[in-house]
C-alpha cells in the first residue's frame, strides 16, 4: 500500500514539474518566436553583419524580466513542494489510521537524554539517538516528532524506554507504557520527560491527546 | 585429458575475472555519489552521539571500517594526517566502524591514537542504507551533503586521491 501510495506521489510529482518546465518553456519561447521575421529578412551586406548581434544583445530590462520569470518559477516550484508535501502526509497517513508519537522535555536536571526505543503491540517502530544539539534543543521547549505511522481501530499498547544520564551522572533506563483506544481520527501521544523535584528523580510520563 | 582439464581451469579463470570485473563495476554503493547522504546518529567513543546532517556546511569524509578488513591501521594513520592539516579549513572526518564486536573494535581505536571523532555502529541500518558490502568504504560529503567521492579499499598512495578531492570540495 505504502509502495503505491509512494510510486502515486511520484508520477504526480514528473507530471506536475513536466507542466511547470513546459510552462516555463513556454514563457520563454516569445523571444526566440521573433527570429524567423529578422532571419526571413533579405541578406544584409557582409559590413552590415554585425548589426543583427548588436540587435540582439539583450537590454537590461530584458533580463529584469527574465530575472523575475526564474523568481515566479522558483516561487511556484516552492509552493508545489509545500502542497505535495501535505498530500504525501495524507496519502501514505491517512488521518484515520494516523498515529504520531512526540518527544518532550520539562527541565531535564535530573535526566540526560541519550536515546528513546518506541514499541508498538511489541514491535520496534522507532529507535533515535539524541545529541547535545538536539537535546538542548528540547530543553529550550522544541518538541521532537519521533514516530509518526498507521494503526489500526482498536485496542495497541505503546511502551517507550529512555536511556541517557540519571542523577549523580549515572546511567539510567526507565520504561513508560501506555494502552491506548485508537479510534476513526488521528491519534497523537506525547512522550514527556520532566523532573520530580522532591524525590531528585526524572519522570517519564505519555500522555494521550485526545 | 590435460588439455580438457586445462581448457577447463582457463575458462573458469575467465569466467571468475569477469564476474569479479561486473561486481566492482556494478558495487551498489557507487549509486550513492551525486545523491544526498543518508543521515545516521551514532555514539561516539566519549559517549557523546554525533548525527551526520548536523555538519551541514562543512566537508566530510566518512570512512567505514572493520578491524579485518583492508589496511586500517594504514588508513587511519593517513586519514589522521588529513585531519589534523584540513580540519581548520573546514573539514570534518569520521570514522565508522561496523565491526560486530564492539569492545575489541573500541581497543583497536584506543591502541591507534587517532585525533578525529570515531563512531561505533551497533545494529542501526547503516550497512542497508550506504551498501556496506565491501570494506573498508571512505565516502566525501560537499557542504551541502551530497556524496560527491566514494573509494571502495584502501591502499598506499590511496591519500592523495582524497586529497585532490578535499581540495576541490572545500574550494567550492
Amino acid at each position: 500500500m505504502n509502495s503505491n501510495s509512494r510510486s502515486l506521489i511520484n508520477i504526480v510529482r514528473v507530471g506536475l514539474l513536466a507542466c511547470l518546465w513546459a510552462g516555463m518553456s513556454a514563457s520563454a519561447a516569445p523571444p526566440t518566436a521573433v527570429a524567423p521575421a529578422s532571419t526571413a529578412a533579405p541578406a544584409l551586406p557582409a559590413n552590415d553583419a554585425v548589426l543583427p548581434d548588436a540587435a540582439a544583445t539583450p537590454k537590461t530590462s530584458d533580463f529584469k524580466t527574465l530575472d523575475q520569470e526564474v523568481q515566479g518559477v522558483k516561487k511556484d516550484v516552492i509552493d508545489l513542494n509545500k502542497d505535495l508535501f501535505v498530500l504525501e502526509e495524507e496519502l501514505l497517513f491517512p488521518a484515520n489510521t494516523q498515529v504520531a508519537v512526540f518527544l518532550s522535555m520539562d527541565v531535564g536536571t535530573f535526566f540526560g537524554l541519550d536515546s528513546v526505543t518506541v514499541k508498538i503491540d511489541n514491535k520496534e517502530v522507532t529507535n533515535y539517538l539524541y545529541t547535545a544539539r538536539e537535546a538542548s534543543a528540547l530543553l529550550k521547549g522544541g518538541v521532537h516528532r519521533l514516530y509518526l505511522g498507521n494503526l489500526k481501530v482498536g485496542k495497541h499498547e505503546l511502551v517507550a524506554f529512555f536511556t541517557g544520564k540519571g542523577p549523580v551522572e549515572r546511567d539510567y533506563r526507565r520504561g513508560a507504557t501506555i494502552a491506548f483506544d485508537k479510534g476513526v481520527g488521528a491519534k497523537y501521544l506525547e512522550l514527556k520527560i520532566s523532573d520530580r523535584v522532591p524525590k531528585h528523580q526524572p519522570e517519564f510520563m505519555v500522555k494521550d491527546w485526545e | 585429458m590435460i588439455d580438457w582439464s586445462l581448457r577447463l581451469c582457463v575458462t573458469r579463470c575467465v569466467f571468475g575475472l569477469l564476474l569479479l570485473g561486473g561486481g566492482v563495476q556494478g558495487y551498489a554503493a557507487t549509486a550513492l555519489v551525486g545523491t544526498e547522504a543518508p543521515d545516521f546518529a551514532l555514539k561516539g567513543r566519549d559517549g557523546k552521539n554525533l548525527r551526520l546532517s548536523e555538519f551541514r556546511g562543512q566537508v566530510v569524509l566518512v570512512n567505514f571500517w572493520a578491524r579485518w578488513a583492508g589496511d586500517a591501521r594504514l588508513e587511519m594513520k593517513a586519514l589522521d594526517r588529513i585531519n589534523a592539516t584540513y580540519q581548520r579549513a573546514g573539514l570534518v572526518v569520521l570514522g565508522v566502524s561496523v565491526d560486530e564486536d564492539l569492545r575489541r573494535a573500541r581497543e583497536f581505536v584506543d591502541a591507534m591514537h587517532v585525533s578525529y571523532p570515531m563512531l561505533f555502529d551497533s545494529g542501526s541500518n547503516i550497512g542497508r542504507d550506504y551498501h556496506l558490502e565491501k570494506m573498508p568504504l571512505t565516502l566525501l560529503i560537499d557542504r551541502v551533503g551530497v556524496v560527491r567521492y566514494l573509494s571502495v579499499g584502501f591502499k598506499r598512495g590511496d591519500e592523495s586521491a582524497y586529497l585532490d578531492q578535499i581540495r576541490g570540495l572545500l574550494r567550492e
